[in-house]
């Protein structure tokens, strides 16, 4: 019944709008949407969640590259920021394939791995909470439980720096929540070794590594 | 040591000298209305000191025209970089209008022996720095290596510049490594005692001295240490930005320029506040990222574009410019040849005063000292275009043409010819030109050939600098290590 007030092609319309990596145009449509009483739900499946799997699509075929992936990916959070707060009014819940929060580490101010990193999860459908560079070990232990992170995603540059991986590993068993949230680590000095050594679940070589090891470390494997 | 010159030495530029000024307008305009973060109290006071505008708590400086064009009254347009040979034959003039080349580094390498590729350990610094001081064409020396990873990670810089003291005489630069504690005071008196002390190192620098910004527009507080520790210690500064078009800086190659050249600027009144008159020259380093993997890209045309850019830049403004010379290539390849070819003849077309190129694959990730010598011959190769073709009467040969020709007369058993071929053609040591039925009946690669060369040259090659300086530097390294904090 509802669906009949929404134009036959809305959705498409809405994926559109990640494509074109159109933010305004995304809030707009999703706006629209909800006060004709569409679905938030069916609008993240048929909609957004369809724009961003084009692109990521596309980027895995050289059709676009990381300009148009990061420009899809903040479309698709400014969308999906507002059907959440639509989708927990209703009581409902939203299924995702995980929530990651992701930052640089302290004393780190590269930013590039990382927000790449991010903008491919969140195109392969994870819920993506970028805390930024030089972010403190606390910062990283408050995010865990404030948006109930299935994983910590950490990088760094910096060949001292990347102690700092180490440090946040124990301050998360420290919380007691070591147990509930899986880590996985990368950046230039990274190492498979070094990720043993500290005690983090996986290691990424590059974005792709990490959604690979990102399906498997959240059990979507 | 003498670099290679010619006729063709600063002869093309990507940029107009109208466009140079475009820039300079823009990059200024950006400083005085949008200006700099500045981390670092320090800065912010030397900013302040020499008429900058200084906001939000000192944290915004805004930089006047005026203030700019006072700090480059001050600035040298040459200097020299110091070998330590007794000889005095590796000194390195940077600004005098000759192409010097360095080599450069990686945190891998292949190993020479096992063909293994591998993490860098100490002995392959040494190695690197016997290699570099061996090659005709390494005017000077970048990192032997970028990392030692058999050595704590809290000594590293020091114990790898220990290293590179201890096994060339060969000018060295330096850029910020680890930012562990006693870095730059420890580098700073292990330059001081290869130099014969700290009177000798401001007398005869043998290092030339990295301070970077962080893009976009951060005056940054490791930087700020080193710059102060570099110009204290008499060490000449090169002043630049890292910055990568379409991440930390714009995708457009003129854009790249108005930021790259305004946060050099912000460096140069910063130095040239710090100590007026203290040698700085500019530096390339200002390239675009890779639009798939989100890498900073070296091998690509648009990076040594900016950077012969950075070059006119430098000459409009009067300093001289070195650039890094680095390509994207994993390994000792077709592309690694190209990408260094191309990005070599660009910035010596643009009068690029040194470029560290010699040895380093991906970036600064992989090294080989095949590589190196096969980069060695390209030095020669671009030296020898340099020259372009050098027109006087003698070199006009009318004489000899008439007495040759017409056929069938031949130059080949002619003085004239004895004289002037080794000076006019290029011979090399190593590149191929073999008959290609002999080379199809039998040949060894060039790689085989590069690699026998450094072989012969690690295992012969004995280190110059006297025993009694390897000691003191050793010396001074058991201090480093047997201090509190080495765990």
């Amino acid at each position: 019944m509802k669906m009949a007030q929404i134009d036959k092609d809305y959705f498409d319309k809405l994926a559109q709008t990640i494509v074109d990596c159109d933010k305004e145009a995304c809030v707009r449509l999703v706006k629209e949407g909800l006060d004709k009483g569409t679905d938030p739900l069916e609008m993240i499946s048929q909609g957004l969640g369809k724009g961003i799997k084009k692109v990521g699509d596309d980027f895995g075929t050289g059709a676009c590259f990381l300009p148009e992936l990061i420009g899809a990916a903040d479309a698709m959070k400014e969308g999906v920021a507002i059907l959440d707060e639509n989708i927990k009014a209703q009581g409902k819940t939203r299924k995702s394939l995980g929530r990651i929060v992701i930052g640089t580490v302290k004393g780190d101010i590269h930013d590039i791995g990382k927000s790449v990193v991010a903008a491919v999860l969140q195109a392969n459908g994870y819920d993506v909470v970028d805390l930024g560079i030089d972010v403190p070990e606390e910062t990283f232990i408050k995010a865990v439980n404030e948006y109930q992170a299935d994983c910590v995603a950490m990088s760094s540059l910096l060949t001292l720096t990347i102690q700092a991986m180490g440090t946040v590993i124990q301050k998360l068993k420290d919380a007691g929540v070591r147990n509930k949230v899986k880590v996985i680590v990368g950046g230039a000095p990274v190492t498979q070794e070094f990720a043993d050594e500290i005690g983090a679940d996986a290691y990424g070589h590059d974005a792709a590594d990490a959604v690979h090891k990102m399906a498997i470390l959240l059990g979507r494997k | 040591m003498k670099g290679f010159t010619g006729k063709r030495v600063g002869t093309s530029f990507p940029i107009t000298d109208e466009e140079c000024k475009q820039i300079h307008e823009a990059a200024v305009r950006v400083l005085e209305k949008g200006g700099m973060r500045c981390d670092d109290p320090r800065a912010s006071k030397l900013f302040e000191k020499v008429g900058c505008k200084l906001e939000n708590d000192g944290k915004l400086v805004k930089i006047p025209e005026n203030v700019i064009q006072a700090a480059f009254k001050t600035c040298p347009s040459q200097f020299t970089i110091y070998g330590r040979s007794p000889k005095n034959d590796y000194d390195v003039v940077i600004g005098n209008g000759e192409i010097h080349f360095a080599s450069v580094t990686g945190r891998y390498l292949r190993d020479i022996r096992t063909g293994e590729r591998r993490k860098a350990t100490r002995k392959d610094a040494i190695d690197g720095a016997r290699m570099a001081d061996a090659l005709e064409n390494v005017h000077g020396l970048y990192k032997a290596v970028m990392w030692l990873y058999d050595e704590p990670p809290i000594i590293n810089s020091q114990i790898l510049v220990g290293e590179m003291m201890k096994n060339s005489e060969k000018g060295m630069t330096w850029v910020y490594n680890t930012g562990a504690e006693h870095e730059v005071s420890d580098l700073i008196r292990l330059w001081e005692i290869a130099a014969g002390g700290k009177e000798a190192l401001k007398k005869k620098p043998h290092v030339l001295g990295h301070v970077i910004i962080n893009p976009p527009r951060v005056v940054d507080v490791h930087y700020t240490d080193w710059m102060i520790g570099f110009i204290d210690a008499g060490i000449p500064i090169t002043v630049y930005s890292a910055t990568i078009a379409g991440a930390t800086g714009p995708a457009t190659l003129a854009g790249m320029m108005v930021q790259v050249i305004a946060e050099t600027l912000a460096l140069v009144v910063l130095a040239q506040a710090y100590k007026p008159g203290h040698p700085l020259c500019y530096c390339s380093f200002n390239t675009s990222m890779d639009m798939r993997t989100g890498l900073w890209s070296f091998g690509n045309p648009e990076y040594a574009t900016i950077g012969a850019g950075i070059a006119k830049m430098a000459g409009y403004h009067g300093v001289p410019c070195v650039a890094f010379g680095i390509c994207d290539s994993c390994d000792t390849d077709q592309q690694t040849a190209y990408e260094k070819a191309f990005t070599l003849m660009n910035y010596a077309l643009a009068g690029i005063s040194l470029t560290w190129t010699l040895g380093g694959t991906a970036g600064f990730n992989f090294v080989t000292w095949d590589q190196m010598v096969l980069d060695n011959e390209v030095a020669t190769y671009l030296g020898h275009y340099l020259k372009g073709i050098r027109v006087d009467a003698e070199r006009l040969s009318e004489d000899v043409i008439m007495k040759v020709g017409p056929l069938p007369g031949s130059y080949m058993r002619e003085a004239h010819t004895r004289k002037w071929y080794r000076e006019e053609f290029l011979i090399p040591e190593l590149s191929n030109r073999d008959f290609f039925e002999t080379w199809e009946r039998s040949h060894k690669e060039l790689q085989e050939k590069a690699r026998e060369k450094a072989l012969k040259i690690l295992d012969t090659y004995e280190s110059k600098v006297p025993q009694e300086a390897q000691k003191e530097i050793d010396d001074y390294l058991d201090v480093v290590r047997k201090r509190g904090d080495v765990k």
